[in-house]
């Protein structure tokens, strides 16, 4: 077992945001977790990465507690995370931003580079382009090459495909699979269904901050709770130029 | 867009310029500019490390120089020590000083760091200013003639020029040599984005210190260096906020957080703040405010990223129509 979240709640103020959520994720995994806006799945992500203290519960990594480590910790640790909004340093090329993550476990600068080079090119992306001129996709993408840096055996990407168009996000698609062959445990939040459908094995849903559903993502797509609380609204919406399809099996 | 010159020839250039300087202008007047440019270039370029490269903007970076101005000159007072023994009990204060106020400071982000830091400092010169043995409101003088190299006290410019010129080239190397190396990335990473910068396990609170520690040490060598040239040093001209201003202008008006923004900023500012200090006389020292302010005014409108930043992104448009002509 590489990760296990433990009754895991957080409270902001009264509001119970998270409340008793258990995880647990083997090595080689990829692990969904889905649900409606504000139903606590970012805030249970950002406890798994460090961002949030739990009010509750434990989060062990590889045998050891990191429940309250940083998050520079948690990158040390080998845990390593994206965000919704990828935070890439405009000021540098593509090759020094993910040089940044790179430096973690290689100090120097040409092991670094060298490292940077060949993360760059398994992303796909061009080293010489300046941060600034890169658009959604080509960020996101840089988003998950630097953390790709760090050498992470777990990574947690935070709607990492929102916001792209199909044909990006089947290109995304292909750079997670990419990613998980070289060996990375993923846990992946994600709005587009299709995308937690073709990667993952196992999905966790939640709602109103509580896990309503687990296991693989056709048993959950059939469960009432689940249609009801996300995916019947989801499914429903038709695709665009086709005409209405109705329920989500 | 390439340009002609490679970079360490613009270098050799510019250190042959600068050594050249005092030789070609040899009067008292220009010499004095000389090495009022270069005490500038060094705060300013200290300044720089955390200000410009972390982008922690510190406007009380007066307490490391102030700091550095007064150990030289305490400990001729009180043992008769010779001024240069005071720059590396200067540093080691300036350092601890640094670790002392960063700690709590660096709680802070953007303008509540940079008010923290004016707070500090000004309690500082306020503290100074009441204290006896420090000289008090007074403050403290130097020898008055020297009773060897080491008191740091010449008849002429000129060996203060090299002096300043030295320390100046040190300055710059080791911000070129942190620039390139996992330092440099790291603080460059800090002042983009902390949160980002923390998820690739960088440490920001220990990155932010490093970088004031070394520019505080900097700083405070700008600092015994002011005081040696000067031979007296009192509590606004140590730990004045217009010291601190002034090390911020000049970086940022050449370009913060860029190797060589500080000289530019200095080669600018400098002359111009010497010429309106004398066509105004002595009544020319509240002129050095309104000029400070009208310059930040200039450059938050236009161009935050300082002159160097405008030289880069206009050059390339004047190379191309020199391509096409």
């Amino acid at each position: 077992m590489l990760l296990e979240a433990k009754n895991v709640s957080k409270a902001f103020g009264s509001f119970l945001a998270v409340s008793g959520a258990d995880l647990t994720v083997d090595e080689g995994e990829i692990i969904g977790l889905i649900g409606p806006n504000g139903a606590g799945k970012s805030t249970f992500f950002n406890c798994l990465a460090g961002d949030t203290l739990p009010t509750t519960g434990r989060v062990v990594f590889d045998g050891k507690d990191v429940t309250r480590a940083s998050p520079e910790a948690h990158a040390r640790a080998g845990i390593g995370r994206t965000f919704q909004v990828p935070a890439t340093f405009e000021d540098m090329t593509v090759l020094e931003n993910v040089m940044v993550g790179a430096f973690l476990r290689h100090p120097h600068r040409n092991d670094a580079r060298d490292h940077a080079r060949r993360i760059v090119e398994l992303t796909g992306l061009r080293p010489d382009q300046s941060g600034r001129s890169l658009g959604t996709p080509g960020r996101k993408r840089l988003g998950i090459a630097q953390v790709l840096a760090t050498e992470p055996r777990l990574l947690l990407l935070d709607e990492s495909l929102a916001g792209l168009t199909p044909t990006e996000v089947q290109e995304a698609i292909a750079l997670v699979r990419r990613v998980h062959q070289t060996g990375v445990t993923i846990v992946i939040v994600e709005h587009i269904m299709d995308v937690i459908m073709t990667l993952t094995k196992r999905v966790l849903v939640f709602n109103q901050g509580h896990v309503i559903a687990s296991g693989t993502p056709e048993q959950v797509v059939r469960q009432d709770a689940v249609i009801e609380a996300y995916l019947g609204r989801a499914h429903r919406r038709p695709p665009p130029g086709s005409p209405p399809q109705a329920g989500a099996s | 867009m390439k340009s002609s010159f490679p970079p360490y020839l613009r270098i050799v250039l510019l250190a042959a310029a600068l050594l050249a300087f005092p030789l070609v202008f040899t009067g008292a007047f220009y010499r004095d500019i000389g090495v009022t440019f270069l005490l500038a270039a060094i705060s300013a370029s200290a300044w720089n490390i955390v200000g410009g490269y972390a982008g922690q903007v510190s406007v009380g970076h007066s307490m490391f120089f102030g700091v550095g101005a007064y150990a030289p000159l305490l400990l001729y007072t009180l043992f008769g020590w010779p001024p240069i023994a005071g720059i590396p009990l200067g540093i080691a204060i300036a350092i601890a000083l640094a670790i002392v106020i960063g700690m709590p400071t660096f709680r802070l982000t953007g303008h509540y760091f940079s008010m923290a830091t004016i707070a500090v400092a000004e309690l500082i010169r306020i503290f100074v200013g009441t204290w006896d043995f420090v000289g008090a409101a007074i403050g403290l003088q130097g020898p008055a003639r020297a009773r060897g190299w080491w008191d740091l006290t010449f008849r002429s410019e000129l060996p203060y020029y090299y002096i300043f010129l030295a320390v100046l080239g040190i300055v710059l190397a080791t911000t070129a040599f942190i620039e390139r190396r996992r330092f440099g990335f790291y603080l460059r990473a800090v002042k983009a984005s902390e949160r980002a910068a923390r998820s690739l396990g960088v440490s920001v609170r220990r990155t932010k210190l490093q970088a004031l520690a070394l520019s505080a040490a900097f700083t405070s060598v700008a600092g015994s260096l002011y005081a040696a040239k000067t031979g007296f040093i009192d509590p606004d001209s140590g730990f004045g906020i217009l010291v601190s201003v002034q090390m911020l202008i000049v970086a940022a008006l050449g370009g913060a957080g860029m190797l060589f923004g500080p000289l530019l900023g200095a080669a600018i500012l400098i002359p111009l703040q010497t010429a309106t200090n004398t066509w105004f006389g002595g009544g020319g020292s509240g002129l050095t405010y309104i000029l400070y302010g009208g310059i930040i005014v200039l450059i938050a409108r236009f161009e935050p990223g300082g002159l160097l930043e405008l030289w880069h992104r206009i050059r390339p448009r004047w190379s191309r129509r020199a391509h096409a002509a």
